[in-house]
């Protein structure tokens, strides 16, 4: 019970953090290949303020959240006006010296052998309390006029300036907003394991991310989110095969994308349903 | 629209002077200079590679002139960024049609209204009353403006699947949504088979009678140039060949020579 516990509170977390590709990738066209660095700013600057300050987790979390935001900020404010492939290099790079940057000042972050004794305040009603709160907040982003013009300024930058979008700001939001909430992410993730390394948050985290975005439909919110939960919890669940379950994993990701280049739910989002219906009763 | 909108038009003055740019070495425009009053149709006509759709880039902020000024009602439009030009008033349309994809129909025209949405980020995630009324305010106006181009019913379906001359219809109804001072099109009749042309002339006239803005437009079907314009500016290799009343445009040789080339 435990087991499945520990795998849902987990599958959660991840569902948070490609909240913020999903933001970054499906919303704005970037490649951000860095996402999990966030994660770590906000874990990192949750979990030493709650050690070394004895702050309530309240109070860490949303230091965390906004510590990421504002590595985002630092990161964002010069990506924001490069080309798509460009950004995916920088932000590549800013995650990956992030990593050495806890790996090397072991005195405040523990270095590689990672921070212990982090509280234990996160368990699985909060975390799935989290992924709602945060699903709402991301689902009425994208159902706004921020959503519209991101996806505006996705599929056609010139014209999307021609309609008077200011691009790079809209950019700079959505990356600032999908920061904190994958840092978010981070905060649950420290408390929850009570335990954080570097190695946990490398680039391998953020590409499994931008595959989870791509298999459930770079345009759908809820692909995102149901191939989180499935692409997720799958390594776990194959645990039987163990030395085959990389392998499973990599055939399904491979066959979708390959019969389904859209994803599987390719701009489908599942508030429609509840929008037809509301339609079909105004008829 | 408001009464104001329908009296004579205040506003929408555009004049372009001297304007240069040059991509290495192609001199693309070469002191180009044309000018629209208030309420007006100007045709801008010219053989391929003349420079029009270059100087329509060049008005909106596309690309940065070399030299030359864009005054719109007395501001200077020079060195303001591309998104800034087209909240002052600066409406347009594209050449090789450049509509949304990843949204529907409804949403395209909203896109250009979203700009002047005042609620924020929190209202925006929160969805808070101010969100909603304003974004349903939005819609009902998107809708609209779909009426008025004729692609009622059409909402949800996706932009990329309607028929070449709906999606042009589209584009001119996201323009409008800008609610524009001025809207420039380029070659808005490009496509058209005869009968949508047309009906196309038809539009455009009943647009420019409701919102009394002023249009230039880059177009060669001569049916629509002289249907159209009030003014029509001729440009060739960069420069401004001749200008004037449409027929006299027409009649002047030294038009028929760059434009059709000489008669034998």
């Amino acid at each position: 019970m435990d087991y499945i516990y520990s795998i849902l509170t987990l599958t959660g977390i991840t569902m948070i953090g490609v909240m913020g590709t999903y933001m970054v990738t499906g919303l704005t066209g970037q490649f951000s290949f860095g996402q999990a660095a966030f994660m770590a700013v906000g874990g990192y600057v949750s979990a030493m303020l709650a050690l070394r300050f004895n702050l309530p987790f309240a109070a860490a979390a949303l230091a965390g959240s906004a510590a990421a935001m504002l590595a985002g900020l630092l990161v964002g404010v010069p990506t924001v006006r490069l080309r798509r492939d460009y950004i995916s290099l920088v932000t590549f790079g800013f995650g990956e010296a992030i990593i050495s940057v806890l790996n090397n000042s072991a005195q405040l972050t523990g270095g590689a052998e990672g921070l212990v004794n982090i509280p234990k305040r996160v368990d699985l009603p909060l975390v799935l309390l989290s992924v709602i709160g945060c699903l709402l907040l991301v689902a009425c982003y994208k159902n706004s006029k921020y959503g519209r013009q991101c996806l505006a300024l996705r599929s056609d930058e010139l014209a999307a300036r021609s309609m008077g979008i200011d691009v790079n700001r809209l950019k700079l939001v959505t990356f600032l907003f999908a920061s904190a909430i994958t840092g978010y992410a981070g905060v649950l993730y420290a408390f929850y394991a009570q335990y954080l390394e570097p190695g946990y948050f490398n680039w391998t985290v953020s590409a499994e991310w931008l595959i989870i975005v791509f298999v459930g439909g770079i345009n759908s919110l809820t692909g995102a989110m149901v191939s989180a939960l499935i692409l997720s919890s799958l390594p776990e669940l194959l645990r039987f095969a163990s030395a085959w379950r990389i392998i499973i994993y990599c055939v399904i990701v491979l066959i979708i994308i390959n019969y389904r280049p859209n994803g599987i739910f390719g701009d489908w989002e599942i508030s429609r349903l509840w929008k037809k219906s509301a339609k079909g009763e105004k008829a | 629209m408001s009464a104001a909108q329908q009296s004579t038009p205040t506003s929408g003055h555009l004049e372009v002077s001297g304007l240069c740019k040059a991509f290495g070495g192609v001199q693309a425009v070469n002191g180009f200079s044309f000018d629209a009053k208030p309420g007006e149709i100007v045709g801008i006509i010219g053989p391929n590679g003349a420079g029009k759709t270059t100087a329509f880039n060049l008005v909106t902020g596309v690309y940065t002139p070399d030299s030359g000024s864009v005054v719109l009602d007395g501001v200077s439009l020079g060195g303001q960024r591309q998104d800034q030009i087209a909240r002052q008033g600066v409406g347009r349309t594209f050449q090789n049609i450049r509509l949304f994809k990843g949204l529907n129909v409804l949403e395209n025209v909203m896109t250009a209204s979203d700009p002047y949405a005042d609620y924020n980020f929190f209202s925006a995630v929160l969805a808070l009353p101010a969100k909603r009324a304003s974004d349903r305010q939005a819609a009902e106006k998107a809708r609209e403006y779909l009426d008025l181009v004729g692609l009622c019913g059409l909402e949800d379906d996706r932009p990329e699947s309607l028929p070449y001359g709906l999606q042009r219809k589209l584009e001119l109804a996201r323009a409008l949504a800008l609610r524009p001072k001025v809207i420039l099109l380029d070659e808005p009749a490009a496509g058209l088979n005869p009968s949508e042309v047309r009906e196309f002339i038809d539009l455009v006239k009943r647009l420019h009678e409701r919102f009394n803005f002023t249009i230039v437009f880059i177009e060669h079907r001569m049916e629509v140039v002289m249907n159209l314009s009030h003014k029509l500016f001729v440009m060739s290799f960069g420069k401004l060949l001749a200008s004037g009343a449409p027929e006299a445009v027409r009649r002047n040789p030294e038009v028929i020579e760059a434009y059709i080339g000489e008669e034998e």
